[in-house]
């Protein structure tokens, strides 16, 4: 059997000194990630860390941005009041995502760092994977590939990032705190994620020791408007094809704030600064809208699996601003 | 044979006699079974899918923590080959040789004292392969085909001729993809051995044929093996066959002596156990510009593994489905280096209705006719295959009942006519049937010395409500309340069944359980023929009724005395009597047999810019002929019409185009509907008992499924005026 050492860290400090003095221990969280990779072999860390009882639970609001611990679970985030009042959008892509039962095990740090839901990546007997093999190639690309990235991919790898919670933080300018060996830093979470087609192998900046602590969400201002919106085939328990989150400021049928992020069809969570820019300041109708959207999609790369994304993720993007501005025209 | 006019046409909702087991989690499953000193085993399974095997690397696993022993082909002793049947040859037993012939093909078994150490150790076995390039092209030239597999291809007047003479004519091809059976309880073989007997508990639908193929394959007694399904967690064909895993089990257990079990993973229930094949099909359809048929020309071709057989006559029911005096059905299947295929609910017909009644929308869309006129117009009244009359068919009704209740007549025929804000709305509709199938089956009948009854045979309920039902005809049959009746089924030593596949079991092994019922009323009757102190004194004991436990002559409840008393009188603690049935011949009844019937019809709605779908509602109106049990009957065709869903808009088992390895066998990859995607589903039964058979029944298993996928797809085109010929339909075929 394959054996592995399990330590219960109980203090953060005391977590990322275990972290640090192994280089391939593993921490375990509410494990829907971990233990699966696990299983499936994908994953054999000697040590796993167990920090679920660090004292990283809580969800406080401070003036005008919402702190949350990086051990609070999905569940618990979706029912915050504030959450619910100021972030609907956090709240919708939090309860479009997994299941009940997953979203009461799976915490906010370890769903922003969850591993690509790729076949081919989670099956170590295929030989060819860039994030599991560097070097290896990407069997993906020739394969069966439907649930994959077309932005931020390339033949080197398609690895999507399937979270949603993510996509709407990117949008939000959400802020990770971060504990490590030598002191904390925080990396707004746009910067966070690494894309696939430069370094398959990693996929954040997050360094070895390093552990998320929690994560800021700064709320919108009382006039935006938001929504997410999840493209998928069946009606629950499956991963985006695509996912767009929209925050708008509008004024008299004009956008003055635009926060436009995709999901569904990056290899990290796809913030739209093209389409925000095309938006800000433009009048709201559904000609601004598909032109955001067009050039949010132009650097996409398709496999023929894969293609069919483009055009998804443009309409859904045109639908989710449609229906947060209230403008069909 | 005599029908059962007397009897309710449709039965009660009794609940299943099972259910408390099942909802507390007492009803043993295969895999929750152990016995002491049992050892573990687990399937090393091949990483390419052609070629051979150079070497094999078993020496780390061997080594590894309380490893018993690793089989290969290079040590695994040689077994036999199970019997034909009708579902085709046995697949070949395991690990015969070194060829490869499929990715997933199992190349070792690992046995250990723990499933932990037996899973580690597997992982730890390295296969050398000369590897060759794998033939996965459905339509790869090179693809060896075999051409009528089935001795079902049929033809009768002149199709091509008729085809080019009508004068309307219409051709299109269609697919359907592979799809997994995926029954939620994962197979599982517990096999020991005591001496050369067998006693194996085993995920199957056909307990019977599991212990004549062991009893092959080991070269000992069938009576020697004791098969044991009392609980079976969904099956959908995939527990027809005996497979190579479980065979692999037992030849473990006999080797070191000691019990095996195996649980299949998820991923392995993707290579292991069959699965629905893909298929292309090309129809040629000619009418009158009334409508009328005039030809029908349809012909298949579905996927096959290399050395197996699979029951997929796509095409066959397309001969009697409809009236057409020119017809041609003809079926073949491509060798491929893929996973066996096998039996999924509803096999062949539901690949072959789809294609059949999207070409009658696309056809009545042609002619501006409404689809349901044009079924009607077509529909057989005789059985066009011999003229014959049908021994019970309702399809008419069921054209009217589900038209009505789904409210058919507010369809505006235009496509894209009808819409709600983003939702484009379509309606539509297709035919079903299910072919009928029995198989000879046997059944004993016991009443007690208080009374009660005891009746039995070796079937198997995979969910289905077969322990519900036979217990309610028995009580019927026996004038007892159910709770003074037990059926009992799932072991092998008890009287031979049939399987429990193709809508059969109920109705053939009702019929034996009728007969033993009757039979043992006989007897009764004949002990209080000659009984100075029984009020049945004299009656002629054929003319025997029993109400309310008590057995009098017809008719005559005033004279009646219960079982009991017999009993004690002629100091018995008992009376048994064996039943049988077999198929009824549709040349001696003078009519044929005419399977279920049913018309579905479909609300989608369809997001005009995103293409997502949903199904909004389902009617279906089903003639099941007689009904045994409303209740259970009813979850049928829902559970049929869910599959149908998934079937249509859900599933596809992915297979890489390089490598054969499948690469959605998981259930967060491979997608079948959950609860949100399945609406309200209206279900509605009509018709008669059918005239064929004793108990008046038609099976209703499969026929849930059969034309949801058409009633979806023409459903589509109504709303976006797209036909989509291409399963399943998914949102990129709608943008």
């Amino acid at each position: 059997m394959r054996a592995f050492d399990y330590v219960r860290a109980t203090d953060t400090r005391e977590a990322v000194r275990l972290l640090a003095d192994d280089p391939e221990a593993s921490c375990l969280a509410g494990g829907t990630t971990q233990l699966d990779l696990m299983k499936d072999g994908v994953l054999q860390p000697p040590r796993l860390i167990d920090i679920t009882r660090l004292p990283l639970h809580g969800i406080e609001r401070r003036d005008e941005s919402l702190h949350v611990g990086a051990l609070v679970t999905m569940e618990e985030l979706a029912a915050d009041t504030t959450v619910a009042e100021r972030l609907p959008m956090v709240r919708e892509s939090l309860l479009l995502g997994a299941s009940v039962q997953l979203r009461n095990m799976a915490t906010i740090g370890g769903n922003l760092l969850q591993r690509t839901r790729c076949r081919y990546f989670r099956d170590p007997t295929v030989p060819e994977c860039n994030k599991r093999a560097p070097g290896s190639g990407c069997a993906a690309v020739q394969g069966a590939a439907r649930m994959h990235a077309v932005l931020g991919a390339s033949e080197r790898c398609i690895a999507l990032h399937a979270s949603d919670l993510a996509v709407a933080l990117v949008a939000l300018d959400a802020l990770v705190h971060i504990q490590g060996p030598t002191g904390s830093r925080t990396v707004p979470l746009t910067e966070f994620y690494l894309t696939a087609d430069v370094s398959p192998e990693r996929e954040t900046v997050l360094e070895h020791a390093e552990l998320i602590t929690g994560v800021e969400i700064p709320l919108p201002p009382p006039a935006a408007r938001s929504g997410y919106l999840k493209v998928r085939d069946r009606t629950s328990y499956e991963f985006a094809l695509a996912s767009a989150a929209v925050q708008l400021v509008l004024d008299d049928g004009t956008i003055l704030e635009a926060r436009v992020a995709l999901g569904g069809v990056g290899t990290k969570p796809w913030r739209a600064h093209a389409a925000e820019h095309l938006l800000t300041g433009a009048p709201a109708t559904t000609a601004t809208f598909t032109e955001a959207a067009e050039a949010t999609m132009q650097d996409a790369w398709t496999v023929p699996g894969t293609a069919f994304k483009v055009p998804l993720a443009r309409r859904t993007l045109v639908r989710e601003l449609q229906t947060v501005s209230g403008v069909t025209a | 044979m005599s029908t059962v006019e007397s009897r309710t046409r449709i039965g009660a909702g009794v609940n299943r006699v099972d259910g408390p087991r099942k909802v507390t989690g007492t009803a043993p499953y295969p895999m929750d079974f152990s016995v002491p000193g049992q050892a573990y085993g687990a399937l090393v399974q091949s990483t390419v899918a052609a070629g051979r095997i150079v070497r094999m690397h078993t020496e780390a696993a061997e080594a590894a923590p309380g490893v018993i022993t690793v089989l290969t082909h290079e040590n695994a002793p040689k077994v036999g080959t199970g019997p034909t049947t009708v579902l085709g040859a046995a697949p070949p037993p395991p690990l015969r040789n070194d060829r490869i012939l499929h990715h997933g093909q199992h190349i070792a078994f690992v046995v250990a004292d723990t499933p932990e150490q037996a899973t580690a150790a597997a992982r730890l076995v390295r296969a050398d392969y000369e590897a060759t390039e794998p033939l996965l092209d459905l339509q790869d030239p090179r693809a060896e085909q075999l051409v009528d597999p089935w001795g079902m291809d049929t033809s009768r007047g002149d199709a091509a001729a008729a085809l080019k003479s009508a004068e309307v004519t219409l051709q299109a091809t269609y697919t359907t993809a592979d799809n997994t059976n995926n029954p939620l309880g994962l197979f599982a073989t517990l096999a020991a051995w005591e001496g050369d007997a067998l006693t194996v508990h085993d995920t199957s639908q056909w307990p019977s044929m599991v212990r004549t193929t062991l009893a092959m394959v080991f070269g000992i007694p069938e009576s020697s093996v004791r098969v044991l399904v009392p609980y079976v967690g969904g099956g959908f064909g995939a527990g027809l066959r005996v497979w190579p895993h479980v065979i692999l089990t037992a030849m473990a257990a006999r080797m070191i002596k000691r019990p095996v079990k195996l649980v299949l993973t998820r991923p392995q229930m993707f290579t292991s156990i069959g699965h629905r094949p893909s298929g292309v099909q090309w129809l040629g359809v000619g009418a009158t510009r009334d409508g009328e048929l005039v030809a029908l020309d349809h012909r298949s071709l579905s996927s096959l593994s290399m050395e197996d057989n699979d029951y997929e006559p796509f095409t066959w029911a397309s001969s009697f489905a409809y009236r057409c005096p020119d017809v041609i059905t003809q079926d073949r299947q491509a060798r491929l280096n893929i996973a066996v295929p096998t039996s999924m609910r509803a096999p062949a017909e539901a690949q072959g209705n789809f294609a059949l009644e999207s070409a009658l929308d696309e056809l009545a869309h042609q002619l501006r006719i409404d689809p349901v006129e044009l079924r009607l117009r077509n529909h057989a009244d005789v059985d066009p295959r011999n003229g014959l009359p049908w021994s019970g068919k309702a399809l008419r009704e069921c054209y009217e009942v589900g038209a009505q209740r789904f409210g058919w007549s507010d369809r505006n025929p235009e496509p894209r006519s009808m819409r709600d804000g983003n939702w484009l709305v379509g309606y539509g509709m297709a035919s079903a049937l299910f072919p009928y199938f029995a198989q000879p089956c046997a059944a004993q009948a016991t009443v007690r010395r208080d009374g009660s009854a005891l009746v039995r045979s070796a079937a198997a309920d995979i969910g289905t409500g077969t322990y519900t039902v036979m217990a309610q005809l028995a009580a019927e049959e026996l004038g007892l309340p159910l709770d003074q009746v037990r059926f009992d089924l799932g072991d092998s030593d008890m009287p031979h069944s049939m399987m429990a596949g193709g809508s059969g079991l109920t109705g053939a092994l009702g019929n034996a359980v009728h007969d033993a019922c009757r039979r043992l009323l006989r007897q009764f009757a004949e002990l209080a023929h000659d009984d100075a102190d029984s009020p049945l004194r004299g009656f002629p004991p054929d003319d025997m009724e029993c109400t309310d436990g008590r057995i009098h002559p017809t008719g005559r409840p005033d004279l009646g005395e219960p079982y009991a008393d017999i009993l004690a009188r002629h100091g018995l603690t008992e009376l048994t009597a064996n039943g049988n049935s077999t198929p009824p011949v549709p040349t001696e009844l003078g009519m044929s047999l005419s399977g279920a019937y049913g018309a579905k019809f479909v609300e989608v709605r369809v997001d005009a810019d995103l293409g997502l779908i949903r199904v909004a509602r389902v009617v279906s109106a089903i003639d099941g002929g007689r009904i045994l049990n409303e209740k259970t009957a009813r979850s049928q065709i829902i559970g049929g019409t869910v599959g149908g869903i998934g079937m249509t808009l859900l599933e596809d088992t992915a297979t890489d185009p390089r490598t054969g390895r499948i690469a959605n066998g998981t259930f967060a990859d491979y997608l079948v509907a959950v609860n949100s995607d399945i609406p309200d589903l209206d279900v509605v039964f009509v018709g008669e008992p059918d005239r064929g058979t004793a108990t008046g029944t038609k099976g209703v298993g499969e026929v849930g499924l059969v034309g949801i996928a058409a009633a979806i797809a023409n459903a589509v085109h109504h709303a976006t005026g797209k036909r989509i010929r291409d399963l399943p339909i998914t949102l990129d075929a709608l943008l």
